[in-house]
């Protein structure tokens, strides 16, 4: 098995954990009166953790459907549908039109696959500007995610190599 | 739109793009099966869970009050409680190896009175930031449960010149249990206490059993 093909095995592997998997823990927290909220509403303050897949489940629960759409669509559907696209290319002759035509549509795709990511350190920004000390922690669902997006990255180098040389 | 498919194209394109997205649902459903993705996973239990119901353990610690305790309508000797039409201003102490370990706020005019196992004291003072622990807002005594251990309940009236003791009542600790303890009582010519409700936890409980069992 290709170099090529391997990476993009191994980074759907690393997709498909990274979706499930803890991504962010929330740590809600109430300053000095931390232990009055614990009190009285335990729920409030209990560390929450969630994953890709998690929170897309829970913004639809919550009818956030135009962010649970806009997160499955470039934290699920792109990066899937990239990597596929790959997977086709490496099929076909290095040579063939249909590689140009497949790199063009993924180099498309790419321009959207670190959203997510960006996503994620737009909400531990936001999470650790609030008052009171709430705590956003990074989780290892999210760092699979990130080494997924970085593999799909690499590929395209790896395929263009022979249609370079094609093309001398 | 570019066209994606020549001459030297597989016979079954879909079938190769299907395997990146197999692979993407197997890892993911192998790692699902376990259930990662729920939310509040990362949470640790704040605290033991309370067998409502179950024995006190030799040497554990427990919070012990009186949640509500019932005066007869006239004091032990047969006599109104106040002068006037007044009923009693109910307050209870808490006794252990002889020493009061602990005494509640007392309640006017009432012959039923309900303390919480929580409160908190504000004053106007506070306003400007006031720290207040966990122990200082338990309104209860510290028992530790010994072998033979007994708690007594003092019940009074509290008057201006005096307190008029409505009622004694010894507690052996191995006859409580965890949660709420029930205790009808006859009147005698020492004893005027009807009824006492006393909840018993368990020092460490989570604060959710805190808060459900002594609000």
């Amino acid at each position: 098995m290709s170099k090529v093909r391997l990476l993009i095995l191994l980074s759907s592997a690393f997709l498909g954990i990274g979706l499930v998997a803890p991504t962010i823990s929330i740590e809600p927290r109430a300053g000095e009166f931390t232990w009055l909220v614990k009190l009285w509403d335990q729920e409030a303050t209990e560390t929450v953790t969630y994953s890709i897949f998690g929170a897309i489940r829970d913004l639809f629960l919550m009818d956030n459907l135009f962010l649970a759409l806009v997160l499955g669509l470039f934290s699920v559907v792109f990066p899937v549908f990239k990597l596929s696209l790959y997977w086709l290319a490496t099929v076909h002759h290095p040579n063939s039109s249909s590689v140009a035509s497949l790199l063009k549509w993924t180099a498309r795709l790419s321009k959207f696959s670190m959203v997510e990511v960006l996503f994620l350190a737009l909400l531990i920004l936001t999470v650790k500007t609030l008052p009171g000390g709430s705590e956003a922690t990074i989780q290892w669902g999210a760092y699979l995610f990130v080494a997924s997006a970085l593999g799909s990255m690499i590929v395209p180098m790896l395929i263009e190599k022979p249609e370079r040389k094609g093309a001398e | 739109m570019s066209n994606i498919t020549d001459s030297d194209s597989p016979k079954r394109p879909w079938l190769h793009l299907a395997i990146p997205i197999s692979i993407v649902a197997c890892f993911a459903l192998f790692f699902v099966l376990p259930d990662n993705s729920k939310p509040g996973d990362g949470n640790q239990s704040q605290g033991n869970e309370v067998d409502e119901g179950s024995s006190l353990t030799e040497g554990a610690t427990y919070y012990i009050f009186a949640s509500e305790i019932e005066l007869e309508s006239t004091n032990a000797k047969g006599d109104p409680w106040d002068a006037g039409e007044n009923g009693p201003d109910i307050k209870y102490r808490i006794l252990w190896k002889g020493n009061q370990v602990f005494q509640s706020e007392e309640k006017d005019d009432s012959l039923i009175a309900d303390w919480s196992g929580l409160s908190i004291d504000f004053d106007w003072s506070d306003l400007g930031g006031k720290t207040i622990s966990t122990d200082e807002a338990i309104k209860a005594a510290r028992i530790r449960n010994e072998k033979e251990g007994v708690i007594e309940l003092v019940v009074e009236d509290e008057d201006a010149v005096d307190d008029d003791l409505a009622g004694r009542v010894e507690i052996k600790l191995d006859e409580l249990k965890v949660g709420l303890n029930k205790r009808k009582l006859s009147k005698t010519a020492t004893n005027a206490v009807k009824r006492i409700n006393i909840q018993v936890l368990p020092q460490g409980s989570s604060l959710k059993d805190l808060v459900e069992l002594m609000r």
